[in-house]
């Protein structure tokens, strides 16, 4: 679980990281993209530096793109 | 029910606010209108689609907790289960709250999946902060050293820079940013988890911890060990 960091990434404070609140409102669109083959982190750059940053919206960002490439509704 | 991410404080990142304020009118694909449509229509045809999607979302949200279950610990596989389900039953009550703030910009199962996979996040990291109520605050400094990469010539000055960092955290940080920055930088502690203990949000602490890491980058600098050439003139 633990991989080893240069100091930078430890304190990693870029200011153009958006956060998890705007990021949660983009990461439907960039979810999107990435599944439409366009290059997200190119259209939403702050997302893509808030997404390599916050494991926690990593995790729930693989998890929407999982269901995005994989489920189709019933109908 | 959604603990909204809307409503938590923003970092000042700018980067996609000009994508934010330029991009097209939103055109909905086909199977988007017709979800939305569907939803916003009355009686057995709205009955219909909103049991579709909440048949949809238990499968997302099954995979999802299947997934996590690593994280979940010994939860057994009914405990799983019941909070696939619950995600799922919660998302469509969210979905349907903000069914007006769907605009199009993204089709609309992407657009749902955001509010089950929210849920499912909240509901694993309740379910982790009542199996394991542990505090995050002491670090054993000793150990960073293992965990930062270094240039095999450089341990004595590497040295120098972490006794200026815990001098930092130590003298720096408010005890706020100071537990934060030790239970998710240091002892690697789910930010979602010490949201739920400190009774906050996970954007909340992500801009806390984002302001100590910021604080410390200065105080290094200051103190003559900065992280990058562009701080050494700070």
């Amino acid at each position: 679980m633990t991989q080893r960091l240069t100091i930078a990434e430890l304190l990693q404070a870029d200011p153009n990281d958006i956060g998890c609140e705007q990021g949660f409102a983009l990461i439907s669109e960039y979810v999107d993209l990435e599944v439409a083959g366009g290059d997200a982190a190119a259209r939403f750059p702050g997302l893509a530096l808030h997404l390599a940053t916050c494991p926690a919206c990593r995790i729930d960002h693989d998890a929407i793109l999982d269901a995005a490439r994989t489920e189709q509704p019933t109908t | 029910m959604t603990e909204s991410l809307l409503q938590e404080p923003m970092l000042t990142g700018g980067l996609d606010d000009h994508w934010l304020a330029t991009r097209p009118p939103n055109a909905l694909d086909s199977a988007s209108l017709a979800w939305l449509e569907e939803l916003r229509a009355d009686g057995a045809r709205r009955d219909r689609r909103v049991r579709e999607l909440h048949a949809h979302l238990v499968r997302v949200a099954l995979r999802e907790v299947s997934r996590r279950r690593g994280m979940l610990g010994g939860a057994s596989g009914p405990e799983l289960e019941d909070i696939a389900h619950q995600a799922a039953a919660d998302a469509v009550v969210s979905i349907m709250e903000h069914l007006d703030d769907y605009r199009g910009a993204s089709k609309f199962t992407t657009w749902a999946y955001r509010f089950v996979i929210n849920e499912v996040s909240t509901k694993t990291r309740r379910h982790l902060w009542s199996a394991r109520r542990v505090e995050f605050d002491d670090y054993d400094w000793e150990r960073l050293p293992d965990r930062l990469t270094r240039a095999p010539d450089a341990q004595v000055a590497q040295s120098a820079q972490l006794a200026a960092l815990r001098r930092a955290v130590d003298n720096e940080l408010s005890p706020r940013q100071r537990y934060v920055f030790v239970a998710v930088a240091l002892n690697e502690a789910p930010i979602d988890v010490v949201a739920l203990q400190l009774g906050s949000t996970r954007g909340a602490i992500y801009k806390t911890l984002f302001d100590a890491r910021a604080k410390l980058r200065v105080s290094l600098a200051e103190a003559g060990y900065p992280i990058t050439d562009a701080e050494r003139g700070s």
